[in-house]
Parts: C-alpha cells; structure tokens; sequence
C-alpha cells in the first residue's frame, strides 16, 4: 500500500508511521528498564523521568531554565540572521565582497566551537554575552554560506528579465534576488536553528548558572542521570515544536510553490 | 503613427573566448538588417547558430565584438525597458502572482500613475487570454499561460521594440499555434516592433512580415524573405496553396543550413579527438629527465 517507491504518504498513514516510531522506543525502553534488563541506574524507567520532570518543574525552576536557554539561542540565531542573510547575499551579488569575506568565513566555519569556549570567556567573560558569542559563531558562518550558495544557484534569466523591464541593479537584488532565495534562506534557517541548540549545550555546561546545559551539568555533578534525560527530552520536545513552527510557518510564507 | 521602435543592426560580430588563446568561438560575423516601426521580423536559423546570441546583443545583455545595435538611432548599450525581452525559458516570478508579475515594470515607467497599475495590468492579461487567473500564483500556470504571461508583463513595460528568444519552443503544437495568433493580434492591438528568433519553418512564415534566413555558424544572413500573406492571418493559411510556395522555398534554404551544421559538427568531434598526440608528446618530454 504506502511503500512504493517515492509514493506520498496520506495524513493518516504519516501519523500512523510516525506514532508507531514514537511506541516503539517507549516500549523497548520500558521492557529494559521496568524489565531490570539494564541498571536502572544508568537507565531510569519511564514513570521515574515523568516524575523527575514534574519535580523539576514544580520545585527547581524549570521554566526559568528553559526560558534562558531559549533566550540565549533566539538572540544569538536572529543576530546572526540578520547579519549573515544580507552578507550572504552581497557575497553572491558582488564578487569583491565574496572574494574579501569567504576566506576568513571559510577559516572559522571549520573551527570545533568547544575550542573557542577559552577565548570567548577571555573576551567577554562568563556572562550572557560569552554564551551568545559562541552560538552566534556555531552559526553565522554556516549560514552565510549557505545564503550566499543559494543566491548562487537563483536562474539568471529572472535578473536578465528584470533588467529589460526596466530594473536598476538595486532593484534587481531587492525585488528578485531576496524574494527568489526565501523559501530556500527559510530552510537554512530551520536546518541552522537545530545547530544553534547544539552549541547552546557546550555555551551552557562551561561556566553557567542558568539554562537546560546548566541543569545537565549539575545533574552530572550530582550522578542524577533522571534529570539527565528529563533535560536532554525537554531539548528534544522544543525542538520538535520549534521545528513544527517552522513547517507550519514554511507552507503559509511560500505556499506559492505548490502547484 | 510614429517611427519609434526602428532597430538597426550594423556589422555586427561576436566572437566568444572558446579558453585556447588563438582561436575564439565566432558566433555572429558581419551580421546587418533594418527592422522598420511596427514591423514582425522573424529570424529563422539552425539551432546553435548564433540566432539566440544576436537577439541577447540586441537586448543589451551581450556586448558585441564589433559593429553596434541601434534603436531609434541611439546606439543600445546595456539592457533597458526600451528593449522587451521574452525568454525561451519561463521567467515568470513564482513568488508574485499573475498580476503582481504584470505589475513589476510598471514601476518604471514614470508616465505611468501608481493609481492606474491595476486597471493597466488587468488591460494585458485579458489581452493574452489570462482573464481570471489574476490572482493566481505561476505554479498553477500551464507551460503556455506562463508564456502568455510573460508577453503580457514585458507589453505591460511599453517597450519600444519586443525581442522573443523562441517564446514558444517548449509547447505542444496546439498551444503554440493558438499563442501564435494571440500574439500576432497583440501585436497589431498595441502597434509593437517585433524581432522574433525560431528554427520552427512553419512558425517562422505564419508569423513574419520578413524573414531573415540566417546560416549555420557563425550567423550571417542568408537571406531575405517578405511574406506577403494576408493579415490578419488564420491558421487555415497555413496549409493553403501560397503558404506551401513559400515554405518550399525557405525549406531549400534551411536543409542546406542545416547538412552545414552536421558538418561543423563532425569537424568539431575529430578537433576533440586530436588533442591526444600532444598530450604523449608533452609526457614523454616531461619523463626525459629522470632517466
């Protein structure tokens, strides 16, 4: 039925597929833990990562938590969106700026952002700004480039026909180029968000009092593996519903491109 | 009636860097023609020719050799909405909708009050057969209504002259011959200068005032052909007794073109293959000094 070759899954049969996923790993994971096949001290059982989470919430401050891990991630994507979307499109536009811009880009994308954590507490110390400085370079410079690729890849015939109907070279990046690119530059940002939480994990564990990396690390100080994955889970829970938010927002923005 | 919209090509090349420093690709060579106000003029060659190369020239999107492109007596350079341009490749803008595409040269021409956008847009769709479809977004076009669209978007920009790169040359030969009458009735509906590129015989005579009969690389003119069928044209002409007179005419110029190009074609395999003895040449000197 639903497993030809590249054949469209309906609504029902998605959910059917992805729920089946999501009960299975509950059941293996049960059968190992209630089933005391594994220590449950190094795998604590559903009903215990439940209850810790209740606790963590009602006791520990977890919304707190997870509201400054999020504000560090959401200040730090949108600041090097909103840098790394214009430079990326200026690189593709104008081969100077390319040419000054890529080699150093090139430099730092390939640098493991754990090394930098030393520095950027030399720089700007341990506060807020060291955390953000770390997850805007775990993104900016993927980004850029991956902006400037997809203005690279834009048809030129849709230039050439805007400069015979009249259009300035100003106009030809505004009114082409950035509309043609969106739907693309959205799906990097998606891709890159996922990044950004990555590197929130390493900002967090060195040198924070706050946020989810934070109650990790304490938990790993204090061998409480529940709290572990009960941090490790809410992780995973905001990303599925940021990534949903993405979705959902994709197919109102450029819901042009269906047919 | 005015004279504006007259086109003067003037011994125009272009040769283009093939990478081997002595030799370039020459694609057009010594190319002249008149194109008169209100005038359709076909240009019909073999594929490859060059036929695409004069018509980007013309549009300011190349930059010749030698010779120049006048419109109106001013010498063209770089491309601008005097010059309408439609492509062989849709170019819609899938991010705008039909009418918004209309729309985006009208913000180029200062006569033109903002106030009156819509009603001018609205004017060019119904005119290319695109009624009620206004609103609707470039992927839900058929290959043909985005071509349709494309014409009515670079007529909306009032250009003095249209430039169309074989418009037509991915439809079905339904939509072709149904956009090919659209198009000859807007043309006499807004009086508009035609420069028309196509290796489609048939095409090229059912549409023309003129033909210009171009040879196989590099393009140079053939030949001059002015068709006399009445206008407006039906589609029944096309397999009257006049028609066929002149399309066995052209079609002697055409096949000869066309056993030209096979044999440039040939010629430009073998020059592929011989590069191999210099290539031993070079590794066996490269070799002599180690033994």
């Amino acid at each position: 039925m639903a497993f030809g070759f590249k054949q469209q899954l309906g609504r029902g049969q998605y959910l059917l597929f992805s729920g089946t996923s999501f009960v299975l790993v509950l059941v293996v994971w049960s059968i190992l833990s209630y089933g005391r096949f594994i220590d449950p001290f190094f795998l604590p059982t559903p009903s215990t990562i439940v209850g810790t989470t209740i606790e963590l919430f009602s006791q520990h401050n977890l919304v707190g938590d997870i509201w400054a891990s999020v504000y560090r991630v959401m200040v730090a994507f949108l600041l090097s969106a909103a840098i790394a979307i214009p430079l990326g499109v200026l690189m593709s536009a104008f081969g100077p700026i390319a040419a000054l811009s890529e080699p150093p880009i090139d430099f730092v994308r390939y640098l493991p952002v754990p090394a930098l954590v030393p520095l950027t507490i030399l720089w700007v110390g341990i506060g807020e700004e060291s955390k953000i400085l770390l997850l805007f370079i775990g993104t900016f410079f993927q980004l850029v480039l991956l902006v400037m690729d997809d203005a690279n890849n834009v048809r030129k015939e849709y230039y050439e026909v805007a400069y015979t109907l009249g259009a300035n070279t100003k106009d030809v990046i505004t009114r082409v180029l950035v509309p043609a690119i969106m739907p693309n530059v959205y799906d990097d940002l998606r891709v890159t968000l996922g990044w950004c939480w990555t590197y929130l994990l390493i900002g967090e564990i060195v040198a924070a009092s706050t946020g989810i990396g934070h109650l990790i690390q304490e938990a790993q100080r204090f061998a409480k593996p529940e709290v572990v994955m009960s941090g490790v889970l809410i992780i995973g829970v905001i990303g599925i519903i940021s990534d949903y938010g993405f979705k959902v927002g994709g197919k109102l923005l450029f819901g042009y491109r269906r047919s | 009636m005015t004279d504006k919209g007259t086109l003067r090509v003037e011994a125009l090349s272009k040769i283009f860097d093939s990478g081997s420093a002595d030799k370039g690709i020459v694609a057009v060579q010594d190319l002249s023609f008149n194109v008169q106000s209100g005038e359709f003029i076909v240009l019909l060659g073999p594929s490859g020719c060059g036929k695409t190369t004069l018509l980007r020239i013309c549009a300011g999107l190349e930059e010749p050799t030698a010779g120049r492109v006048l419109l109106d007596r001013q010498t063209v350079s770089g491309p601008s909405r005097n010059r309408g341009m439609v492509f062989q490749q849709y170019t819609s803008f899938p991010w705008l909708t039909v009418i918004e595409n209309v729309k985006f040269g009208l913000k180029y021409r200062p006569e033109v009050n903002q106030r009156h956008w819509n009603e001018i847009a609205r004017h060019f769709i119904s005119l290319v057969g695109l009624d009620g479809f206004e609103d609707s977004y470039v992927s839900q076009l058929s290959g043909g209504m985005q071509q349709r669209l494309a014409i009515a978007r670079t007529l909306a920009a009032d250009p003095e002259i249209l430039l169309m790169d074989e418009p037509f040359g991915s439809l079905d030969t339904q939509n072709r011959e149904f956009l090919q009458l659209q198009l000859l009735d807007a043309q006499q509906a807004e009086n508009k200068t035609i420069v028309f590129v196509t290796h489609d015989v048939e095409e090229a005579i059912f549409l023309a005032d003129r033909l210009l009969i171009l040879t196989a690389r590099p393009a140079r003119l053939k030949t001059e052909i002015k068709i006399y069928l009445p206008k407006p044209r039906t589609l029944e002409l096309k397999t009257g007794p006049e028609f066929l007179k002149i399309k066995r005419e052209v079609l002697t110029y055409t096949r000869e073109e066309a056993a030209k190009t096979d044999q440039l074609w040939r010629r430009q395999k073998k020059n592929e293959a011989t590069p191999l003895r210099d290539e031993r040449k070079f590794s066996l000197r490269r070799h002599k000094p180690k033994s």
